[in-house]
């Protein structure tokens, strides 16, 4: 069944059933490949994108659940790196393998709307996606950092 | 499969810094079933200086990378090394992988093979690299084949390559000189080079490396066995913080691992194996599934040969195939599959493996260390201290799933895939097509996450077998977590029985330590082999051993990360019997002994002591641990030391939290790449928290019980000390590397703290099943 899906601010009509969980439109019918599988079960968050706004876990909801809402994933931030988390994310050298840096990184910019200064117990509670490396001690300052950019505090 | 256009596939993915290509060269089917001539990997309008360094006119330096970047840093590292010798300009550096297919047709340049300098303690040579006979199935040995190691594994890439990266580099340096030289027609010796421009200050002539380059590839060095390799003390660029040049493309998404892989036709296939080891299929019954929507076909695959799996036993298994990977991962889910499981296999628990793990420390082992009259020694002990440690089965569980993708042709394999042992997955491509390895042609990804290179599993054997019975079609192989979680390799499980002899004042007299874990479990020595690191003048170590089922590999700190449990907690229970402080305790201990490099050491402890402020007052429930970290200590080679202080506090109701880690570690004669460092010293500190306080596998008929992140629980940030602390001390030798066995006393430490908190001792990993609370 065709459906479409606006996908950073782009229009695609895609074949599948809608009960794909959206992270398989998105990497396979879409081919937008920064969104990564991991666990398949929402535990790990690797797969985070936001729907409307608002942060998901892609592998567990269905396309359908995105039709006629704003889709943007990691690949919609910015290209070449200047949106401030990721300008932060160099400025710590945040990644180490990287599988989980999209969604790490997505996440963060749900709880930077939600929350323009996140206090450490904001971020611990809000920031539930795993990391194998561990990257998290340059995470948390990164969102630090990514926090006060965002507001032009440089 | 008409699809398939010849192309050339080049995914460039240009950041504003670190730009990378991952070239992707795909035959087109005709093609593949002739010899190209012309490989995927050569830039046909730039030839190289040497197998390393392509200059290009722009002054673009491309440096070839033989291992896998993993989140270690060797993209960076590797790059480092060369640009440190080539004097090129950092900023125009761009790594790319190397070809393993180029490294099955050539050798390895003369000049590479003869290791300079007089080992381990000699600062101007390349150390001690793992050198040896090419041996498919060991860790040891490093082939003679052009790229000579391409495995990433056991912290080594900077100890096995650097002198050879290093040569690499100044061999370059030298030609590029060399052709200037020509050109100008004066004597080499008289140009200088530095940051890509080579200049003759006598004339004030000068020109850059890309103007020269395509001179000095035609220009050999007459006699490339006098290039010599910078000392420390000559570095400019290794020893820096230098940001890694991958980071760019993680943070946008377009970074490529092996899951990202698209080719044009290529089909998926998702696969279920059985989930006791050694099991394989009965019987499937495909034509239930095959009407669902993109399902094509199915293969059934054996256990995959012990010989291309390091001897280790998997699964056989069937895939299904189809047009997209979650159509064939709903179908195979549907699909009735029967399994052939051997009855010995399922009738494994965690708790009948560890009652034989038990019985095995009392069977006669292998002795790795008898020095003194032990028995004597225990029989004039004033007291008698024991104790009996385990850890639990643990998987690497990388966050990338294993797949690959898979091309095989009628005498021609593509195999794209995030590997940590490309030449032996080439070997396992010609063994199971018949193909020859000069025709596989591995194109190598990022990998997300590493932690122990056989935890890959027979991730490319699966893709291989399956892409063998569907000859000319791509097929992406990719493995659920669950499937990941039956294919990696665990780290053994273990147990230890720790015995001292202690005198009137508490020091140790004599020690026996037995460790056991199962056959083929990797580092069964490791920590307490050849002498003991604390002081004990009678002193017996062996190791033990019994059969399971269960593959076991090379998880991150192999043997080490569990005996450092057992001799760190050990040493902590003998302060703790001797009324002493574990830190003088240690110290003393240390200083008692001969070991050569006891002086680095003792370094470690005072400064990890001292940066802790270790010995002032804490909150209540608030306690500091210390441990010792080395690997090579036992003698006078390579190693790496460190030791950590823990500040753990525990509440009432028996949550703990790791509050602060003071790290002192040595730099060795240098460290390449220190940034790195630092963020794996940062990563492995949670790393050996979670393994302490949550991991676990357990064994349930057979089966790996905890197999996805709910059962299986990852750390968060929550869990990520607030405070850590690191510094850096210069020692007098090699490192042995650091990339995974450092922070194993996260372990000991919060057991220790555990005990001092709450009075209770406990021994089995993790402590996350303990009760915790106290009053």
């Amino acid at each position: 069944m065709a459906f479409d899906l606006t996908v950073n601010g782009t229009r695609h009509t895609v074949d599948a059933d809608p009960q794909t969980p959206l992270l398989w439109v998105i990497r396979d019918q879409i081919g937008l490949t920064g969104t990564k599988f991991s666990c398949g079960i929402g535990q790990c968050g690797a797969c985070t994108l936001h729907v409307d706004g608002r942060a998901v876990r892609s592998c567990s909801v269905p396309a359908a659940s995105a039709i006629g809402k704003p889709v943007m994933t990691i690949e919609g931030l910015s290209r070449d790196g200047t949106h401030p988390i990721q300008v932060a994310w160099k400025e710590f050298d945040t990644p180490q393998c990287g599988y989980c840096q999209s969604g790490m990184i997505m996440s963060t910019l749900a709880l930077l709307r939600a929350r323009p200064t996140p206090t450490d117990a904001d971020i611990d509670a809000q920031i539930t996606n795993a990391c194998r490396c561990s990257t998290y001690h340059r995470i948390r300052q990164a969102i630090h950092r990514a926090a006060a950019l965002m507001k032009g505090q440089r | 499969m008409s699809g398939i256009d010849r192309r050339e596939f080049l995914a460039t993915v240009a950041a504003a810094q670190g730009a990378f290509v991952l070239g992707f060269w795909l035959p087109s089917r005709a093609e593949a079933q002739t010899v190209s001539t012309t490989a995927w990997y050569e830039e046909p309008s730039i030839r190289e200086v040497n197998a390393w360094i392509v200059i290009a006119p722009d002054d673009t330096v491309t440096i070839r990378i033989a291992q896998t970047e993993l989140g270690q840093g060797v993209w960076t590292s590797n790059a480092m090394m060369i640009a440190e010798e080539l004097q090129c300009d950092w900023g125009k550096v761009r790594p790319q992988y190397a070809s393993a297919n180029r490294d099955a047709r050539e050798k390895a340049p003369d000049w590479t093979l003869n290791v300079p300098g007089s080992g381990a303690q000699d600062p101007k040579g390349g150390g001690v690299p793992t050198f040896g006979n090419r041996d498919r199935v060991g860790v040891a040995g490093i082939p003679d084949s052009l790229y000579r190691r391409m495995r990433t594994n056991a912290a080594s890439s900077v100890k096995d390559g650097r002198y050879y990266l290093q040569l690499a580099g100044a061999e370059a340096r030298e030609r590029l000189l060399l052709a200037a030289a020509a050109m100008w027609n004066v004597p080499s010796s008289q140009l200088t080079a530095k940051n890509s421009v080579i200049t003759h200050p006598a004339s004030g002539r000068k020109t850059t490396y890309g103007a020269i380059a395509q001179r000095a590839a035609e220009t050999p060095h007459p006699h490339p066995e006098t290039i010599t390799i910078k000392s420390p003390d000559q570095w400019t660029l290794m020893g820096t913080e230098q940001k890694n040049l991958d980071v760019p493309s993680k943070i946008t998404g377009q970074a490529i691992y092996g899951i990202d892989v698209r080719l044009p036709g290529m089909k998926w296939a998702a696969v279920k194996t059985c989930p006791v080891y050694g099991g394989d299929v009965k019987r499937y019954d495909f034509e239930a599934i095959r009407h669902m929507p993109g399902v094509r076909s199915s293969v059934q695959f054996p256990i995959p040969d012990p010989a291309l799996t390091r001897g280790r036993i998997f699964s056989g298994g069937v895939a299904v195939i189809a047009d997209t990977w979650y159509q064939a991962k709903t179908a195979i889910d549907k699909m009735p599959i029967e399994w052939n499981i051997p009855p010995v296999n399922a009738a494994f628990t965690s708790a009948n493996m560890r009652e034989s793990l038990i019985a095995a420390l009392d069977r006669p082992g292998t002795v790795r260390a008898a020095q003194g009259d032990v028995d004597a020694a225990f029989r004039s002990a004033t007291r008698i201290v024991e104790a009996t440690y385990s850890t639990p089965f643990l998987p690497r569980a990388r966050m990338e799933p294993g797949n690959a993708t898979v091309l095989v042709g009628s005498d021609r394999v593509d195999i794209w895939i995030g590997d940590q042992s490309p030449q032996e997955t080439r070997f396992s491509a010609a063994q199971i097509t018949g193909i020859p390895e000069t025709n596989v042609h591995l194109h190598l990804c990022h990998l997300g996450g590493g932690f122990g290179r056989n935890g890959n599993g027979p991730q490319a054997e699966h893709a291989i077998m399956i892409a063998n019975a569907n000859r000319g079609t791509p097929i992406h192989m990719l493995w659920t977590r669950e499937e990941d979680f039956i294919g990696t390799t665990y780290r053994a499980m273990g147990v230890a029985h720790l015995k001292a002899a202690l005198d009137a004042d508490g020091w140790p007299i004599a020690m026996d330590v037995r460790t056991a874990m199962q056959e083929g479990g990797f580092g069964p020595e490791a920590s307490f082999h050849v002498t003991s690191r604390y002081f004990v003048p009678n002193y017996r170590y062996s190791n033990h051993t019994t059969n399971f089922h269960v593959p076991v590999g090379t998880r991150r700190g192999v043997g080490q990360a569990a005996h450092e449990f057992y001799r760190e907690s050990f040493i902590d229970e003998l302060a703790r019997a001797a009324g002493k402080d574990p830190y003088l305790y240690r110290r003393e201990l240390l200083a008692r002994t001969s070991l050569p490099y006891k002086q680095d050491m003792i370094t470690a402890l005072d400064m990890a002591a001292k940066m802790s402020g270790w010995g002032t007052p804490l909150p209540k429930g608030t306690a500091r641990a210390i441990a010792l970290e080395e690997r090579g200590a036992e003698g006078e080679g390579m190693a790496t030391i460190s030791a950590m202080v823990h500040t753990v506090s525990i509440s009432r109701d028996g949550k703990v939290t790791l509050e602060r880690v003071d790290v002192a570690h040595e730099t060795g004669f240098g460290l390449v790449n220190p940034l790195s460092v630092k963020k794996q010293l940062e990563g492995q500190i949670t790393w050996f928290y979670n393994d302490a306080m949550h991991q676990a596998c357990t064994i349930k008929d057979g089966r790996i019980v905890e197999n996805n992140f709910h059962a299986f629980p990852l750390s968060r940030i929550n869990e990520d000390p607030p405070v850590i602390n690191i510094r850096f001390f210069p020692t007098k030798h090699w490192l042995l590397g650091m990339g995974h066995d450092r922070a194993t006393s996260v372990q000991s430490a919060i057991g220790d703290a555990i005990f001092q908190i709450t009075g209770k001792r406990y021994r089995d990993l993790p402590y996350g099943k303990q009760d915790l609370r106290w009053t």
